[in-house]
């Protein structure tokens, strides 16, 4: 853990995903290196929720039962009422609100890594905010005028 | 109308009297139609002004948050597609086109680990290829209506140009073929009588 890069939330990833990947799978046991390979902020598998990625999987869990009180409150033309998300993510556009989501990810993750130095559990932790860091990443400008102009008019896509 | 052959008949008199009177009646209706068509024209093109400009609106309402559009996780685009455009015909300024009713989307449903923006771009793209769609809607109709107002402009300069100036020429030189030919017929049998009195 040591030789990674520290990461902090909104800052520019220091490292790529794969270069992880092929740190831990030099650093750790085959059967750890599995584990690891399972864990991803953005779905976790049936399998995973003993152990030690239950944590992690709880925090999926909770956001995807806050999303889904979100959008059946859309659907019911009503107020939501998210059970774990801070209410302040509701107020902001879609950009934000995606942000605030992610950093909120970033805080339970930092809650799970508390006071389990140099463990297993730091590593998942590690490539779960290295996760989050890359999607922030993606998130540009210039590229989603791209998408929108992609579906919106796809023959000027063609054409170009 | 130096290549134009005239019959010196009173029968071709009549023929292009007529030709006159039916042109110089079907003018003013082909001026008419003409008005019409540049008119209609113009309205669907305000109209697709105003549409543009609704796309604008909204392309600038996402502006602030379009980044998140950006998003690795996510296919925007396999979520959306236009399955088809509905329209129904209509008669515009004299000419059948099609008008535009909705659009018939192709949704996948979003999943429960869908990102909560991708709804919000569902509606704004939604909302988007509506409005493209109309504005494609409203540009077949001027081509068509500029179709037919081409056609109209030739038959209005053809009235104009050709069939009535031809015609009241026409009319004008049998009448003087005519003239001389009864003046002359007159001489001629003033002549046989005073010849025939002499002897």
């Amino acid at each position: 853990m040591c030789s990674l890069p520290s990461l902090s939330f909104g800052q520019s990833p220091p490292i790529k995903l794969e270069e992880f990947t092929s740190i831990a799978k030099s650093q750790l046991s085959a059967k750890s290196y599995k584990m690891l390979e399972q864990v991803s902020i953005q779905y976790m598998e049936n399998n995973s929720k003993k152990g030690k990625l239950k944590s992690v999987t709880a925090l999926l869990d909770d956001l995807q039962q806050d999303l889904s009180e979100i959008r059946k409150a859309r659907a019911q033309n009503r107020q939501p009422r998210p059970a774990q998300l801070p209410g302040s993510v509701l107020e902001e556009n879609p950009l934000d609100r995606e942000k605030q989501m992610m950093q909120w990810q970033w805080e339970k993750l930092d809650a799970i890594e508390s006071g389990k130095t140099f463990t297993f559990n730091e590593v998942i932790v590690y490539k779960l905010k290295l996760q989050l860091l890359w999607r922030l990443h993606s998130f540009n400008a210039e590229r989603g005028a791209q998408v929108l102009a992609s579906v919106v008019n796809p023959a000027e896509r063609k054409e170009d | 109308m130096a290549s134009m052959k005239i019959k010196y008949t009173k029968t071709e008199r009549a023929r292009q009297k007529k030709i006159l009177k039916v042109s110089e009646r079907m003018l003013p209706l082909f001026e008419a139609m003409e008005k019409s068509l540049m008119s209609t024209i113009l309205t669907i093109s305000e109209r697709i002004d105003q549409i543009r400009a609704a796309i604008e609106k909204n392309q600038k309402a996402a502006e602030p948050w379009i980044a998140v559009m950006g998003d690795a996780w996510v296919d925007v685009a396999q979520f959306i597609s236009v399955n088809d455009t509905i329209t129904r015909p209509v008669v515009v300024a004299g000419i059948r086109v099609q008008q535009f009713e909705r659009v018939d989307f192709m949704e996948m449903p979003v999943g429960e680990d869908t990102p909560l923006w991708v709804d919000d771009a569902i509606l704004l793209m939604r909302e988007q290829l509506q409005l493209m769609s109309e504005i494609r809607c409203l540009e077949e109709q001027i081509i068509l209506l500029e179709e037919e107002l081409l056609e109209v402009r030739a038959r209005v300069k053809l009235f104009e140009n050709r069939r009535i100036p031809n015609a009241k020429t026409a009319i004008r030189k049998i009448g003087q073929k005519l003239q001389d030919d009864e003046r002359l017929t007159i001489a001629t049998a003033k002549v046989v009588k005073t010849g025939a009195k002499r002897r």
